[in-house]
């Protein structure tokens, strides 16, 4: 294999003070780690250059380190050591491209305190660039890092025939596991939707538990979700029987799956719970290159997983995009996406009749971006029906409008036409946006769904972006 | 909509006990109609009859629902009015960066000296900001007016609006207008804040109504008056507070004297300066000047009216009732008292050996400074602490964290509070305070001269 092209990483600038807080796992981390951001808690610090991971052998370079190259300006390895309560001192290492850790305390946070405090240095300025690099210690590291990212990569097939049965034996539990799906469904309508109010979690949780057997965890987490739904307010029966009806006929469309298109039939697969490897994708699709504003994001918890839906919009083609990120709770989720900004980047599309999922092939620059260009209200409308129709089952789809907030009579937004639509119940009010628009037009990024808006992000007159959700 | 609606009842019902409509779409075929979906690999015995009503009413349901959401169409809204364009522009990016960091948490009680800073320089909040600002001020500034005050003022004409659409923030609406109406009719609240209004307006006013209203006033209120006369204090207001000294209300003397203490050239100073100058001494021995301390041997009447409690260890002979005396006294005592009296500058009387009553003594003074605002006597305290770090009381991080709020923030410039090795806690976080407003202050300032 050649050496792969020298990955410029989007992050040389010197990072906000944000930003790095908003790697840590918890609030305590923030607090210890900002005590920790004292010079005199540090014995030595350094930063270095992007060092194109294959030649930071450490010892070896002793003069500048890659400065011929236009562009790469800024650090991209900090090291530190710190002292900690134990004799010898807690080293830490920051591989900025990543962003990558690792310190030698026994903390089982991650990032741990020491990291994070040193990245906090580094962002007030205290660091200084060390034209020696990386100490030894540090520099085995990275090397092991960036040694261990491409062993990672090709991920050969298992012995093809074991695959094959393995596969085989699986579409054969999920297809046993939703017909028992398909009779509770029945059941619940046979026998009434009102018993499900007095019914505790435990109604959907044992079905969900069923479906994890079956190999079929998105329709068991879509189970789960319903728990909530007879405690969501008016409508309630309405918005279960919607459920009810959409997860049968996920279990229709299954049952019927040698009858349907192949982009509807990944659909259906994804939606029960196939995953696919984001090797497959990237190997599989084709790439779509872009200049992707990033315009919303939202982190939901379920199940002790945080998911990160990145919301993205290609300038030149138009094309949404939704990149998700996962992270068991209390660890930090991708922050390689910032909104607010344009990435040049390769977006490969997770296979499907509406091509939405996307994973980040390569990201090639990263800058502040203008305020998108907002929809209006009937735009929005054709195109998630256009989509519904492509796939039923899609109900977040992202909307970008230029619309005014309003209370009257309930939350909701209406644009230049005069068309309005509700404001999601969920969205706390949305004040922030309110806030921002005194009335005004303004440029709102965010999720629609069937309950109505959830607005995410807004630009003010001036153009400077707000998100409107605390993350 | 209604045919949706039977449908959803009929499946809230049970359709084992209740007949259904056949959901239909206009423009498509009924699912029963709908070719038949074959079988290849499906248990037939285990899945629900083609005919099961229940299985009916959901493939019609699925079909309802996804023409539903793709047919929706738009609602009708009204407008909200227009807020107002503010004439004071909103800060810039930093400032407004500092602000969300106070209001997630930082420095909590740095938020009202942002917000005077602020409107001091021309400038307001941004408005992405104020749900956040208004919901922390409403939640913690029951007892603080003025913080409602600054918030309603850095939150201009966009926290008028916010307020109007809002009830939670009707406070930046109320304060405002009121008239003499909230004083005659209004509540608790209302008659605080038309008085703290007045007071900050023409000083003299408010002194006038206080002293109209005092004997109508039950002790609460009489609290509330004292404390709003120690914005704007004068010599002026002195026989008012001093009649308060001897008001039948414990709370009520204790706040007077709280405020006398902190009038320069009252009368209460120059007692508490008479009780001092017995207590402190300079001796000037062998080996150089010391303090010495001849600590009060006990709480009399006049001490007590001056607004020295007796406290719980100072009744009895415990060392710790002479130390408390000390401090109380020191706190009370105009600063000026030590300046002539040994006729030297603060910094050099703060260098003076006391042996183990340096913590008591520093103690008292810091109290003393703070309570004066006197700014010389602050700073001498502060620098004394970063290179000398002294041992304090056990109240010392508090006192310690007020000295780093109000002393001038040009002392947490770079390189003035430097941290270094083995400093205590209490230090250290007085120097993160220090340094948190010199640049909260400076961005403000940058911003103002950039804008």
């Amino acid at each position: 294999m050649s050496v792969p092209p020298a990955r410029v990483s989007p992050v040389a600038e010197r990072w906000e003070r944000e930003r790095v807080l908003a790697l840590a796992p918890d609030a305590p981390s923030q607090r210890v780690a900002q005590a920790l951001a004292a010079a005199r808690a540090w014995a030595s610090t350094g930063a270095a250059q992007a060092s194109t991971g294959q030649a930071s052998t450490g010892q070896a370079s002793t003069g500048q380190a890659s400065t011929g190259q236009a562009g790469t300006a800024g650090p991209g390895v900090l090291w530190g050591e710190c002292r900690g309560s134990a004799a010898a001192p807690y080293r830490a290492v920051v591989d900025l491209s990543g962003p990558a850790y690792r310190c030698s305390c026994p903390s089982r946070k991650f990032p741990c305190k020491h990291v994070l405090a040193l990245l906090l240095l580094w962002a007030e300025g205290a660091v200084r660039d060390d034209p020696a690099g990386p100490p030894e210690w540090a520099a085995s590291w990275l090397a092991a890092r960036t040694g261990g990212a491409q062993a990672r990569e090709p991920g050969l097939p298992k012995d093809p025939k074991t695959a094959a049965r393995r596969a085989e034996q699986r579409e054969a539990r999920v297809a046993s596991g939703l017909a028992e799906l398909d009779r509770w469904l029945c059941d619940q309508v046979r026998q009434g939707l009102a018993a499900s109010q007095q019914a505790g979690y435990g109604h959907w949780d044992d079905m969900a538990a069923r479906m994890v057997d079956a190999q079929a965890p998105g329709v068991a987490e879509r189970l789960r979700a319903l728990a909530t739904v007879p405690h969501s307010g008016a409508g309630w029966d309405g918005r279960l029987l919607e459920e009810y009806a959409m997860l049968r006929l996920l279990a229709a469309a299954y049952r019927n799956r040698a009858g349907l298109p192949p982009p509807l039939l990944e659909t259906v697969r994804s939606r029960i719970g196939f995953s696919l490897r984001q090797a497959d994708v990237l190997a599989n699709g084709q790439p779509v290159r872009d200049h992707w504003q990033v315009l919303a994001r939202r982190d939901i918890e379920q199940d002790r997983i945080r998911t990160r839906r990145t919301w993205l919009r290609g300038r030149k083609t138009g094309r949404p995009a939704l990149v998700l990120s996962f992270a068991a709770a209390g660890l930090p989720l991708d922050e390689s996406l910032r909104v607010g900004t344009d990435a040049d980047a390769d977006l490969v599309f997770y296979p499907g009749a509406v091509p939405l999922r996307a994973v980040v092939q390569d990201t090639r620059d990263s800058a502040r971006g203008d305020p998108p260009e907002g929809g209006t209200i009937t735009g929005l409308l054709a195109g998630y029906a256009s989509a519904l129709a492509g796939d039923p089952w899609l109900d977040t789809w992202p909307a970008v409008l230029d619309v005014t907030p309003t209370r009257s009579p309930a939350a909701a937004v209406f644009d230049a036409d005069g068309d309005a639509l509700p404001l999601h119940p969920g969205a706390g009010g949305s004040w922030p946006l309110f806030a921002l628009s005194g009335g005004h037009p303004v440029t709102v990024a965010g999720e629609w769904t069937p309950r109505g808006l959830w607005p995410l992000t807004a630009w003010d007159e001036a153009g400077r972006v707000f998100g409107l959700v605390p993350l | 909509m209604s045919a949706w609606q039977d449908v959803v009842t009929a499946a809230l019902i049970g359709t084992e006990r209740t007949g259904f409509p056949r959901p239909s779409v206009a423009g498509l075929p009924a699912p029963a109609d709908a070719p038949d979906i074959p079988f290849p690999d499906y248990p037939v015995r285990d899945s629900p009859v083609r005919e099961d009503p229940a299985a009916l009413l959901l493939d019609g349901a699925a079909l309802q629902t996804v023409a539903r959401r793709g047919g929706r169409l738009p609602e009708r809204a009204e407008p909200l009015p227009v807020a107002e364009a503010d004439p004071a522009p909103a800060v810039g990016r930093a400032p407004a960066r500092r602000l969300d960091r106070l209001l997630t948490g930082e420095h909590p009680d740095l938020l009202a000296e942002w917000l005077a800073a602020a409107v001091a320089r021309g400038r307001r909040a941004p408005a992405a900001l104020l749900p956040a600002l208004l919901d922390r001020v409403r939640r913690v500034s029951t007892s603080d007016p003025e913080l409602r005050r600054l918030a309603a003022e850095a939150g201009g004409c966009r926290a008028r609006w916010l307020a109007g659409l809002n009830p939670d923030w009707k406070f930046v609406t109320a304060g405002s207008p009121a008239g003499e109406d909230a004083w005659r009719r209004g509540n608790a609240g209302q008659r605080r804040a038309y008085l703290s209004a007045l007071r900050a307006r023409d000083p003299g006013a408010g002194r006038d109504l206080v002293a109209a209203s005092w004997d109508a006033a039950g002790p609460a209120e009489r609290v509330v008056f004292v404390k709003a006369m120690a914005s704007g204090l004068s010599l002026a207001d002195e026989p008012q507070l001093e009649m308060a000294l001897d008001d039948p209300n414990a709370w009520v003397r204790k706040m007077a004297a709280e405020v006398l203490a902190g009038l320069p050239g009252s009368a209460l100073g120059r007692r508490m300066a008479e009780r001092a100058r017995g207590c402190l001494r300079l001796h000037q021995g062998m080996r150089g000047t010391r303090l010495v301390i001849i600590p009060p041997a006990q709480c009399d009447a006049a001490m007590r009216r001056d607004g020295i409690t007796p406290g719980l260890v100072a009744a009895s002979s415990h060392p710790g009732g002479q130390t408390y005396r000390v401090v109380e006294v020191l706190a009370r005592t105009p600063l000026a008292a030590w300046t002539e009296g040994f006729g030297r500058p603060a910094g050099q009387i703060l260098a003076i050996p006391s042996g183990s009553w340096a913590p008591v003594l520093l103690d008292g003074w810091s109290r003393a400074a703070i309570a004066q605002r006197d700014q010389n006597w602050m700073t001498a305290l502060i620098s004394r602490v970063l290179t000398d770090e002294p041992a304090g009381t056990p109240h010392w991080a508090e006192t310690l964290r007020q000295l780093a709020r109000q002393v001038d923030p040009g002392l947490g410039a770079p390189g003035i509070a430097v941290g270094r090795d083995g400093l205590s806690a209490p230090v250290q976080d007085a120097i993160r305070v220090l340094r948190f407003r010199y640049d909260m202050l400076k961005e403000l300032d940058d911003d103002d001269s950039a804008g």
